[in-house]
C-alpha cells in the first residue's frame, strides 16, 4: 500500500509543497482555483489581478465581501485564503499580466501557470510568454452553464493560438448608419452615438446616414457617384458631431429631432433601401410630448431595470441622460471626454434610451435597461458552480502536470446537459501543435491580404499587430535588403510614421515585414499580399482565415458556445476605446462530441475542433441537413474516431444560433 | 410550499438585485425568488459539505441548516476552507458557522451539532431540500423514504479520494420548465422573399416549456437486479463507478468510516475483499472492478470535493428552482480519468 499524505501519494505532496505556481487572475475561477490550490497542498502560489472588486461579483467570488468592494482583487483574495490556510505562501500582484516586468525570467520561476481569465489579449499573450519560457500552462474558461480547461505545452500540445478563435461579430457600416434590422444594431448604434456626443469620436463609428450605402443605388453609375459626393461631402461637411452637439448646447430635442426625424427623412429619401424592407418612421419631439402620458403606478413585481417603457419615457429618458452627460462633460473642462461604461448610470440610460427609440422608428421590440446592459455591456452571466466545477478540473491536471504526466492530461468539457454517451464532463485527448500556427510553429509566417496605398503604418501596428495578431509591443522591419525599421517599440520613436501609408515605404505585393515583439519573445514574418478588391468596411484578411463568420452574441446563454473570448474581437484592448466587459469566458462547446481516449491513436489525434465548430461536426457525423451552426474559422482535420452514438438525439436540446 | 412564498413576496431589493445580478442574467428572476423562499437541510460538513454550503449560501437560498456531530480534526486544513485553524476538537457544524454566514449575509445559515440519526421524522420535513453527505447507506435510505413522501427533494452525495457521486430523488412527479427559443412563424407576406417564407428561430425571443420528470427512490437505485437478461445486456453501458459506490457504502456501513490514510493498509485489504462480497452478490465477475481503486479512495481530495459539490450545488438549485432538466439520477466523477457521467439507475 503507497503512503499517502491526505489523498495523495507522499511524492506527489510533496512535490506539491515545493513548487510555484502562478495564477493569472483572482475573478470567478482564480477565487475557486485558489482555495483548491491551497487545500490539495499546494504551498508556494503567486497570484496578479489588474481588477477591483464590484457587487456584482459576490454572487461567485466568495474569498470577498461586501465589505472589500473597491479593493483589489489579488490582495483580498491573498488575506482570505491565508484565513483558512495562514502556512500557505502567497504573493499578490495587483497589476496587468502584460507589464513588461513580468518576462520570460519571471515565467521562468513557475512550475505551472494557471490562467484564469476573462479576455483574449490576456490569454493570447500568456500564451506567448509560457512558450517562450517552456512552462506547462493550463488555460480554462466559463460561461453560464458551460466551461472548459485544457493543457498547454509547447511542443507536446496546441497553443492557445493554434487554432483561431472566432472574432467577435461586426456589423456593416450601412446596416448600423442605414438599415437596422436587429435590436443588436441598435444598441451597436447608440453606442457608437455616445462616442460622438460625448466620448472619443471615431470615424468607423459614424450615425449619420451613409449616403455611400451600395444598395441604395439603382444602378452601378449611380453608386459611383453616390460614393464621389460622400468622399467630396468631406470638404463642406458641416463640423463634427459633438461640436454640431456643442453648438445647441446639447439641446435633448434639439438632437432628438436631428437623429430621430431629420435623419430618418433623409434615409426615406433613398428609396430604393425601403423598397424590400419595412421603412422607418420618423418621430417627432414636440408631437410625442403632447401624446405622451405619464407612465403610470408600475407595480414594482419584477426588477425595475426589467420594465419596457413606452415611447415617450424614453424620450424623456433621453432626455435626462444628456442633461446628466452633459453636466459631467462640462465639470471635465475642455477637450473632456467620457469613455462608456455600463455601470455608470447615465451612460446605461443614453444608450437604453437612444437604442429603444432607434428600434422603435425601426418597427422592432423596445427592449428593458436590463436587456439593454446585457448587449450594450457584454454581460456573461456566471455562477459559482460553474466555476468551482472548472476549478477543481484545472488542479486534477494541475496534479498530472506536476507529477510530470503529461501524457495523461486532457481538455475537458463541461456540459449542460450529459451528452450521448451520459458524459457531462467529457475529457478530450490534446491535440498536436499546429505545423502551421502563427504563434507556436518555429518559423510562423502569415500572409496578409491590405491595400499598400491606404493602409497606414498605425493602422498596421493598431489593428493587425496588435488587435489580430495578439503583439503589446511590436517592432517592425521591412525585408528590404536594407532592414528599414517602419515601427519602433520604443515610444514616440516611429510616431512619424504613423500617418504615412505603407506604399510610400516601398512596400508592395510581396513585400516581407519582420514584427517582433520582444517582451513575448515572438517574431512573425508578414508577406504582403496587396488587394485592391476587399469589401467595404474590411481594412485587411488575413490569408487562411474562413470568411469571419462568427456567431452573433448569444441571448440565450445556452449558446455559450458562440461566446468569443473575452468580449471584444481585439486581441489587445483598443486604446481609444474603455475596457470592455470581461467575464469569465473562453470559446466552450455546448453538447460535444468527445473522443474516446480508449478509441484515440496514439499518434494521430483526430482534431476533435476545440472553437465553436464541435456542433457542426456532431451534422457531419449525423449527416444531418440543417447546419445548426455557421462555420468559423477552422480547419477540420481528420474525421472524429467516435463512431458508435445513436442518433437519437432529442433535438430539444440543440439549439440553433442563428 | 415554494409556490406560495415566491408569491407572497415579490419585491426583490436593490441589494439583491446588485448582488444576484450575474445570475438573475442566467436563470431568470423567478428561479432567483424562488430560491429565495427555499430552506435546505444539509447534513455533513466535510469538505463536499463545505462546497455545497458555499455554493447553495452564494445562490441565495433563504436558509440553510448545517448540521453535524463529527469534530474538526487534524485534517481540517486539507479538508475544507469554512472552519478555522484554531478550531479543532469544536463540532463541525459549528466551526463553520461564522465563514458560511459571512459569504452572504442575506441568507439564514445555522449550525446544529447533533446528528441525523437521532432526528425525529418532523425535523426533516420543515425543509423543502435535503443533501446528505457523510452518511450511512440505512441513513439515506430512510431520509429519502420519508422526505420524498412529502414532497422533499433529497440529493446525497460523497467524496472518497479521486472519486465522487451525488444522487437525486425529486419524486415521481417532478414538474419543471425550460426555456426555449420561440420559433417565429412566416408571415406569409409575398414581398418578403424566399429567406422569410421558413420558420424562423427568433434568436431574441424565448418561451418557457413546461415538462415533467419521474424520480425513483434511493433503495430502489442501490437495489437493481444485475441478475437479469436485459440488466446484463446493459451492464457494457453502465459506469462501472456504480459498482464502487456499492463497495464504499458497505465499507461505511462495516467500519463506520470511510477509508482512512491512517489505516490504509488494512482499509486497502477490506476494500478489496467488500468488493469481492459486494459483485459476488450481485451475480457479477469480481473483475468488473480491477484492484485499481484502492489506492485512490482516501481522504477527500478538495478539487473532486470543488467538482462533486458543484454538480450537487446547482441539481439543487435547479430543483428549488423548478427550471432546467434535472440530472437524472446518479453523476459519478472519476478524477484519475476526469471522467463525469450520468446515469439512471432504477426501475424502467
Amino acid at each position: 500500500m503507497v503512503q499517502l499524505v491526505g489523498s495523495l501519494r507522499k511524492e506527489l505532496a510533496e512535490s506539491l509543497s515545493t513548487c510555484r505556481v502562478l495564477v493569472v487572475g483572482a475573478g470567478g475561477i482564480g477565487c475557486e482555483l485558489l482555495k483548491n490550490l491551497v487545500l490539495t497542498g499546494f504551498k508556494n502560489i503567486e497570484v496578479i489581478d489588474l481588477d477591483i472588486i464590484d457587487v456584482s461579483n459576490l454572487n461567485r467570488q466568495f474569498l470577498f465581501q461586501k465589505k472589500h468592494v473597491g479593493k483589489s482583487k489579488a490582495q483580498v483574495a491573498k488575506e482570505s485564503v491565508l484565513q483558512f490556510c495562514p502556512t500557505a505562501n502567497i504573493t499578490a500582484y495587483h497589476d496587468s499580466i502584460m507589464n513588461p516586468d513580468y518576462n520570460v525570467e519571471f515565467f521562468r520561476n513557475f512550475m505551472l501557470v494557471m490562467n484564469a481569465l476573462d479576455n483574449r489579449a490576456a490569454r493570447n499573450h500568456v500564451n506567448r510568454m509560457c512558450l517562450a519560457a517552456d512552462i506547462p500552462l493550463i488555460e480554462s474558461g466559463t460561461a453560464g452553464y458551460l466551461g472548459q480547461v485544457t493543457v498547454i505545452k509547447k511542443g507536446l500540445t496546441e497553443c492557445y493560438e493554434c487554432q483561431p478563435k472566432p472574432t467577435q461579430k461586426t456589423f456593416p457600416g450601412c446596416t448600423i448608419r442605414n438599415t437596422p434590422s436587429e435590436p443588436i444594431h441598435c444598441i451597436v448604434w447608440a453606442k457608437y452615438l455616445f462616442n460622438q456626443l460625448f466620448g472619443e469620436e471615431d470615424a468607423d463609428q459614424e450615425v449619420s446616414p451613409d449616403t455611400a450605402d451600395p444598395e441604395a443605388s439603382w444602378n452601378p453609375a449611380e453608386t459611383e457617384a453616390r460614393a464621389m459626393a460622400s468622399e467630396t461631402d468631406g470638404d463642406i461637411k458641416r463640423v463634427s458631431t459633438k461640436e454640431w452637439a456643442r453648438s445647441t448646447g446639447y439641446d435633448p430635442a434639439k438632437l432628438f429631432n436631428k437623429l430621430f426625424k431629420d435623419d430618418i427623412m433623409y434615409l426615406l429619401t433613398m428609396d430604393k433601401l425601403w423598397k424590400k424592407r419595412k421603412a422607418p418612421l420618423p418621430l417627432d419631439w414636440h408631437q410625442l410630448e403632447s401624446q405622451g402620458r405619464p407612465q403610470g403606478e408600475v407595480k414594482a413585481v419584477g426588477l425595475k431595470d426589467q420594465q419596457v417603457l413606452g415611447v415617450w419615457g424614453y424620450c424623456q429618458l433621453f432626455q435626462h441622460s444628456i442633461e446628466s452627460l452633459r453636466s459631467e462633460l462640462q465639470a471635465k473642462g475642455d477637450g473632456a471626454e467620457l469613455v462608456w461604461d455600463k455601470d455608470d448610470a447615465p451612460a446605461l440610460d443614453f444608450v437604453t434610451a437612444a437604442a429603444n427609440l432607434r428600434m422603435h422608428i425601426f418597427s422592432m421590440t423596445m427592449k428593458s435597461r436590463f436587456d439593454i446592459k446585457s448587449m450594450a455591456g457584454n454581460i456573461i452571466p456566471a455562477i459559482a458552480t460553474t466555476n468551482a466545477i472548472i476549478a477543481g478540473l484545472i488542479v486534477m491536471e494541475g496534479l498530472k502536470v506536476v507529477s510530470g504526466e503529461l501524457e495523461s492530461c486532457r481538455t475537458i468539457f463541461l456540459n449542460k446537459h450529459p451528452n450521448l454517451r451520459k458524459k457531462l464532463l467529457v475529457p478530450c485527448v490534446l491535440d498536436p501543435p499546429c505545423a502551421n500556427c502563427y504563434v507556436c510553429a518555429s518559423r510562423p509566417e502569415v500572409t496578409v491580404k491590405l491595400n499598400v496605398l491606404k493602409t497606414t503604418v498605425l493602422a498596421l501596428q493598431d489593428r493587425i499587430l496588435k488587435e489580430r495578431f495578439g503583439m503589446v509591443a511590436p517592432d517592425v522591419n521591412i525585408e528590404d535588403g536594407k532592414g528599414t525599421i517602419l515601427i519602433s517599440s520604443e515610444e514616440g520613436e516611429t510616431d512619424a510614421n504613423n500617418g504615412k501609408f505603407l506604399s510610400d515605404f516601398g512596400i508592395r505585393n510581396g513585400s516581407r515585414l519582420q514584427s517582433d515583439d520582444f517582451l513575448q519573445d515572438y517574431t512573425l514574418l508578414i508577406n504582403v499580399l496587396h488587394a485592391e478588391d476587399l469589401e467595404k468596411d474590411v481594412e485587411f484578411e488575413v490569408v487562411g482565415d474562413a470568411p469571419d463568420k462568427a456567431p452573433p452574441p448569444p441571448s440565450n446563454q445556452e449558446d455559450a458556445s458562440s461566446v468569443a473570448n473575452g468580449n471584444k474581437d481585439s486581441a489587445q484592448p483598443s486604446t481609444s476605446h474603455a475596457p470592455a466587459e470581461v467575464d469569465d469566458v473562453m470559446i466552450v462547446e455546448s453538447e460535444g462530441e468527445e473522443e474516446e481516449e480508449e478509441e484515440a491513436s496514439s499518434s494521430s489525434v483526430a482534431a476533435v475542433p476545440t472553437s465553436g465548430t464541435k456542433r457542426k461536426h456532431l451534422d457531419d457525423e449525423t449527416g444531418e441537413a440543417s447546419v445548426k451552426r455557421p462555420r468559423t474559422n477552422q480547419s477540420h482535420d481528420a474525421a472524429d474516431a467516435d463512431d458508435d452514438d445513436d442518433d437519437d438525439d432529442d433535438d430539444d436540446d440543440i439549439i440553433a444560433l442563428d | 410550499m415554494i409556490d406560495m412564498i415566491a408569491k407572497e413576496d415579490p419585491i426583490i431589493s436593490e441589494e439583491e438585485a446588485a448582488q444576484y445580478d450575474r445570475q438573475i442574467r442566467l436563470w431568470g428572476l423567478d428561479a432567483q425568488k424562488r430560491l429565495r423562499g427555499s430552506r435546505v437541510l444539509l447534513v455533513g460538513l466535510g469538505g463536499l459539505g463545505a462546497e455545497v454550503a458555499k455554493n447553495l449560501i452564494l445562490a441565495g437560498v433563504k436558509g440553510l441548516t448545517m448540521l453535524d456531530h463529527e469534530k474538526v480534526s487534524q485534517e481540517s486544513c486539507r479538508a475544507q476552507f469554512l472552519v478555522p485553524v484554531t478550531a479543532q476538537g469544536e463540532n463541525r457544524a459549528q466551526a463553520s458557522l461564522e465563514r458560511a454566514q459571512y459569504l452572504n449575509p442575506m441568507v439564514e445559515v445555522r449550525a446544529q451539532a447533533e446528528r441525523a440519526e437521532d432526528q425525529p421524522d418532523d425535523f426533516f420535513l420543515q425543509f423543502d431540500a435535503v443533501c446528505l453527505t457523510c452518511c450511512s447507506r440505512d441513513l439515506m435510505v430512510r431520509v429519502d423514504q420519508l422526505c420524498s413522501k412529502h414532497n422533499i427533494k433529497v440529493f446525497c452525495g460523497n467524496v472518497y479520494g479521486y472519486y465522487g457521486y451525488m444522487f437525486s430523488d425529486l419524486g415521481p412527479d417532478y414538474n419543471y420548465v425550460e426555456e426555449k427559443p420561440k420559433m417565429v412563424k412566416p408571415s406569409g407576406d409575398s414581398n418578403d422573399g424566399p429567406k422569410a417564407k421558413k420558420a424562423k428561430v427568433d434568436p431574441n425571443e424565448t418561451t418557457m416549456v413546461k415538462k415533467t420528470a419521474s424520480f425513483c427512490s434511493l433503495k430502489e437505485a442501490l437495489e437493481v437486479d444485475w441478475t437479469t437478461e436485459k440488466a446484463k445486456a446493459g451492464l457494457k453501458r453502465t459506469p462501472v463507478d456504480y459498482f464502487l459506490l456499492h463497495v464504499l457504502l458497505k465499507f461505511r456501513t462495516d467500519k463506520g468510516r470511510d477509508p482512512a490514510p491512517q489505516s490504509s493498509g488494512e482499509d486497502g485489504q477490506l476494500l478489496r475483499q467488500i468488493r469481492d462480497d459486494v459483485l459476488e452478490s450481485m451475480g457479477l465477475n469480481r473483475e468488473l472492478l480491477s484492484d485499481d481503486f484502492v489506492s485512490y479512495c482516501f481522504s477527500e481530495m478538495a478539487p473532486v470535493c470543488a467538482v462533486v459539490g458543484g454538480v450537487l450545488g446547482q441539481e439543487v438549485v435547479k430543483a428549488l428552482s423548478q427550471r432546467d432538466a434535472p440530472h437524472k439520477n446518479i453523476f459519478f466523477f472519476d478524477g484519475r480519468k476526469g471522467n463525469g457521467v450520468v446515469d439512471y439507475f432504477g426501475p424502467q
